[in-house]
């Protein structure tokens, strides 16, 4: 009787040790044997796949390297550092440990080169820290925090797309200019809100603009009445109301900022991030007349067009700035190791620092050496009526070009040292 | 099981122990090193709620307060004084403790699903401090660049620094496992069967209870420092409410009151998440929901609890039912893991 | 806006806002702690049923074309035959248990509905118009405010006002409350206590879809909405004493005024307001402001 119980006991944890194994590879690090054949480039895309950031960036992110891998391979043709370039991916699901947990092994065991994208802020500077100390590549296109390319950058990190100072400064200064001189701020009392607000309210007197009053609200939030009540009341009356809010409570925002019918009163919007996918999900005319800083828009130019179809062809969809901005990411850093003739870390990192470029997202591009900070042209979008647009998804009036050496936080202020 | 512990050899728990610990050295073998280390922390959280639900019969659902606060001073103490890691670690789990004594005493004054809604709500309110204190945690960037050192030695390849974790663990499971053997922990068991009658007999219920709720929450705080030097980091999932049912959930799968139980659901739940991340499966939620009513309506005992029950139905089908006192009239949850 | 009462008038608008974020705490905390009345159930999932009422309404709009007021009698409708079907699958097997099992459950009941509306829509939020009949504004002489939120809140008091007159003044109510209170007397008097379970949490899970459809025009509908929001009322509930139904409606207006308040004059306070107001009814009173002290247990 005690032998079968036994038996069954150590059935039951044999059986838990296989169904380890079968997920597992484990063993430790195999120390020195990190560098990948020259060989193999394997591409890693590393974002959210499931949750609030799986539309703007997500599955379809993954498509956008690919379609850069294509596009390197058919440029170079021959001449190519190597036809052999492998696409994977993992889904942090917006948790930080998990990103921290796939992107050490996506370097380990899966022989990644670089890891791109990686939305969340939280899960961006994880995944910074791992890049540091497994002395690989790391090029984040989706996260906001100016962070990475400032108290917490090193030397394999790179900060692609946009960044909370871009947009504060994009629209605080370029709105201020154009005429609303009087903001009434109303920003999530955390730590994204609370950057937005303090880039904003810089930009905002940088232009000559003052800001009445600004108020933290709740994280999370749905009822937004209370601040928005007291717009009209406030003395000199606002020109416009710059909300940090994001998503969802964005989405609440809005709708209340339409039901009180502010913009009649003479207060209008302005979004310190916005998404394209947010005005899909909201609908065009609760944000018409929103104005918000853009990395990038596919009704831009002809360019962008052209890019904007071969990637409905594939995905079905209209490419987001973080579709492009992955695909560009994808596309220099083959193009570094194209110069570099290796895909050896520092060898590649030495060839992005300081590389100036066009492509299909970033006109006057740079990564900037000292902060590994890629600056490019920004724009200020308005969000259009729906009787204006031409077609599925075309969303913005680009109202204004930031150029590069503007948009984005001079270098030396953001406490890098590289 | 608890009556079936109760009733065990010796030896037979010797060799359940030397499977567990055999399996425990093995793990960083057979599955990715912080992945193991990951399921090691899991499995004391899991066990020190075990301990508040299966002994004293109090579920928590705000452990993650206890795990979270935990972790973020671990790292603090890593971060601004380079100690060694293991300094950082009992610093977590003294705060965890600290923090136990006013939310546990304001909350064994209510018991059973009252308890566990309040707990909730702390864990809630710890999260939204966590938040809006961000010259501390770091708010939503959460707090980054913990190191771990241990006099020189390097630790940084996560195989080896499974090793410098594991013994932590095995101390913690080993006190929870010496609560639950000692007087103290048959006057909890009292009390979750009986409180009534505990409180004739002359037991302070509610400070036996607080205690049981503070011990609980060092060996949650004991975990949580741990995973925060594991990853190098603490965010404000770590005290969000999920993770609290996240845990729970492992304590139910693998089966209340049993010990080996929680620490076969961490280690199952962390191995389908970490799967699920790279299968692309669109569907998490739902899995981790069914098999969760599954086993909470179907196989209450959990996997580990519906095993040994079947195994001693299945060794007692020869012997006659031994005479039984007859049921007094509160339900618990341990009589009715003995029952159907 | 008249400049000298500024702040007088804020502080009224002030206590709108919150009396109609109240509104929403109420009616959930009402359907709560009527299911729990009967039950002894906390029903977790109450937050994702909240969802599918909002969620529903959206449906309704964009499949069938079903416009807010219909949605309004529908959803509560649909959603208490939905509870009522959860009842007697799954609630009914573990009624004689502990109910901390029941607890478990709907905690993983809402996690399965959570993600299957997430699997289908996305987690983006969803737009859903406020109806046409109320876009406009009410003019209170002070102040003018929404009159959708006007809607909101003189709904959720009539809808309060007839569960209490139910439950005080009829038959079935006194039922209800007779079993609730005492069961087993109940019982013995003849009264088949067991057939009203069922068509009570139905009724409580139909409360909570009608205050889903009530908040879709105004608030983000998406598959989290009532995710942190059910915390919040589970504060609520404990704060007016769980076994309190008076007591739930009550502090749920309770909070959202003083929260709406925090808002204007201590944000940063704002957000644990809920919680740390429990904490201060927990070492006050334990059993809530209106509840009863329990055996000691």
């Amino acid at each position: 009787m005690r032998r079968t119980t036994t038996v069954a006991v150590a059935a039951l944890s044999a059986g838990a040790l296989v169904l380890t194994a079968c997920g597992g590879r484990g063993g430790p690090a195999s120390s020195g044997d990190t560098k990948i054949s020259g060989d193999k480039i394997v591409l890693s895309v590393l974002n959210d796949q499931s949750g609030v950031y799986a539309d703007l960036s997500g599955k379809n992110s993954v498509e956008a390297v690919k379609m850069a891998v294509d596009d390197f391979k058919a440029k170079h043709g021959d001449n190519a550092v190597t036809q052999n370039i492998e696409v994977i991916t993992a889904d942090h699901q917006n948790k930080p440990d998990i990103a921290n947990t796939k992107a050490q092994e996506l370097y380990d065991r899966q022989q990644a080169d670089v890891i791109l994208d990686v939305p969340t802020s939280s899960a961006a500077l994880a995944v910074a820290n791992v890049a540091k100390a497994k002395k690989k590549v790391y090029i984040n296109v989706t996260a906001a925090t100016t962070e990475l390319s400032g108290a917490q950058c090193n030397k394999y990190t790179f900060h692609y797309a946009y960044d909370t100072y871009m947009l504060a400064n994009g629209t605080g200064t370029t709105v201020t200019a154009e005429g609303a001189k009087n903001w009434y701020i109303v920003y999530p009392d955390y730590a994204f809100g609370q950057d937005m607000e303090k880039s904003f309210s810089t930009a905002i007197q940088g232009a000559g603009g003052t800001v009445i009053a600004k108020d933290p609200t709740p994280f999370p939030n749905d009822n937004f009445s209370t601040f928005l009540l007291k717009a009209p009341g406030l003395n000199p009356k606002p020109d416009v109301i710059g909300t940090m809010q994001a998503g969802g409570d964005l989405v609440n925002l809005v709708k209340q900022y339409n039901e009180f019918n502010l913009r009649d009163q003479g207060i209008k919007l302005s979004v310190g991030l916005m998404f394209i996918t947010d005005i899909h999900s909201l609908g065009v005319d609760a944000f018409a007349g929103t104005t918000f800083t853009e990395a990038w828009y596919w009704n831009f130019d002809d360019q962008n067009r052209a890019f904007a179809d071969k990637f409905k062809q594939r995905t079905g969809i209209v490419p987001t700035f973080a579709h492009a901005g992955n695909y560009s990411a994808a596309l220099q850093y083959l193009e570094a190791i194209q110069r570099a003739g290796s895909d050896d870390a520092d060898d590649v990192v030495a060839e992005l620092e300081g590389h100036e470029f066009e492509d299909v997202f970033a006109r006057n591009g740079k990564i900037r050496a000292e902060d590994h900070r890629m600056v490019h042209d920004a724009y200020l979008a308005e969000v259009k009526p729906a009787s204006e647009a031409s077609g599925d998804w075309d969303y913005e009036k680009i109202v204004r070009t930031i150029p590069a050496d503007e948009a984005f936080r001079p270098v030396g202020q953001g406490g890098c040292t590289l | 099981m608890i009556r079936y512990l109760a009733e065990s050899q010796r030896w037979l728990r010797l060799a359940m122990l030397a499977t567990g610990l055999v399996v425990a050295l093995a793990l960083p073998w057979l599955v990715y090193p912080p992945v193991a280390m990951d399921i090691a922390v899991w499995a004391l959280f899991a066990v020190s709620v075990d301990l508040l639900l299966g002994y004293v019969g109090l579920l928590s659902f705000g452990h993650a307060a206890f795990w979270g606060a935990a972790a973020y001073t671990s790292g603090l103490v890593a971060i601004h004084t380079g100690a060694p890691y293991i300094v950082g670690v009992l610093a977590g789990a003294v705060a965890a403790a600290a923090l136990a004594v006013p939310i546990g005493y304001l909350s064994v004054r209510r018991t059973g699903i009252y308890f566990a809604m309040v707990t909730l709500a702390f864990a809630q309110l710890l999260y939204f401090v966590a938040n809006q204190w961000r010259d501390v945690t770091g708010g939503e960037n959460g707090l980054q660049a913990v190191p771990r050192s241990l006099f020189g030695v390097d630790l940084s390849d996560p195989f080896y620094f499974y090793y410098a974790g594991l013994p932590i663990v095995l101390l913690g499971l080993a006190a929870a496992w010496r609560i639950v053997r000692s007087p103290f922990g048959r006057v909890l068991m009292a009390i979750r069967d009986n409180p009534a009658r505990a409180r004739a007999l002359g037991y302070p219920v509610d400070r036996y209870k607080l205690l049981a709720f503070v011990l609980s929450a060092t060996l949650a705080g004991l975990a949580g420092g741990l995973f925060a030097v594991n990853h190098g980091f603490v965010s404000l999932q770590e005290v969000y409410w999920p993770t609290s049912g996240k845990v729970v959930m492992m304590v139910v799968l693998g089966g209340i009151g049993t010990l080996w139980g929680p620490i076969l659901g961490a280690l199952l739940v962390v191995q389908l998440e970490d799967f699920l991340a790279t299968s692309g499966f669109d569907g998490i939620g739902i899995v981790t929901g069914s098999v969760f009513i599954i086993v909470v309506v179907l196989f209450r005992r959990g996997l580990w609890g519906t095993t040994s029950h079947l195994i001693s139905l299945w060794r007692d089908r020869r012997r006659p039912p031994s005479p039984r006192p007859p049921d007094v009239d509160e339900p618990s949850l341990a009589r009715e893991l003995e029952k159907a | 806006m008249p400049d000298g009462t500024d702040a007088v008038v804020n502080f009224l608008q002030q206590c709108f806002n919150g009396l109609v974020s109240g509104s929403f705490y109420a009616l959930l905390a009402l359907g709560l702690a009527v299911i729990f009345g009967m039950l002894r159930v906390v029903n977790f999932a109450h937050g994702a049923c909240y969802m599918l009422g909002a969620f529903g309404a959206y449906i309704l709009l964009v499949e069938a074309g079903v416009d807010f007021w219909l949605a309004l009698l529908l959803m509560p409708l649909l959603l208490g035959v939905f509870g009522m079907a959860l009842e007697r699958l799954f609630i009914h097997r573990l009624a004689a248990l502990d109910p901390l099992y029941n607890f478990l459950l709907t905690f993983g009941v809402t996690l399965v509905l959570q993600d299957l509306v997430k699997r289908e829509y996305g987690i983006q939020s969803q737009p859903y118009p406020r109806p046409s009949a109320l876009s406009g504004s009410v003019d209170f002489g002070l102040f003018s405010y929404p009159a959708y939120q006007v809607f909101v809140l003189a709904t959720s008091l009539v809808v309060c006002g007839a569960v209490w007159y139910v439950l005080t003044r009829t038959r079935v109510g006194m039922i209800v409350r007779a079993s609730t209170e005492r069961p087993e007397l109940t019982r013995a008097l003849g009264i088949n206590v067991g057939r009203w379970v069922t068509p009570v949490f139905g009724f409580g899970i139909a409360l909570a879809g009608l205050a889903g459809v009530l908040a879709a025009p105004m608030r983000a509908v998406n598959p989290l909405m009532g995710a942190d929001l059910v915390i919040a009322v589970f504060a609520v509930v404990v704060i007016g004493g769980l076994g309190s139904i008076f007591g739930s409606v009550v502090a749920g207006f309770g909070v959202g005024l003083l929260q709406a308040l925090a808002n204007l004059y201590a944000p940063t306070l704002a957000q644990t307001l809920v919680f740390l107001l429990m904490a201060i009814v927990l070492l006050w009173r334990p059993a809530g402001l209106f509840g009863r002290e329990e055996a000691p247990a």
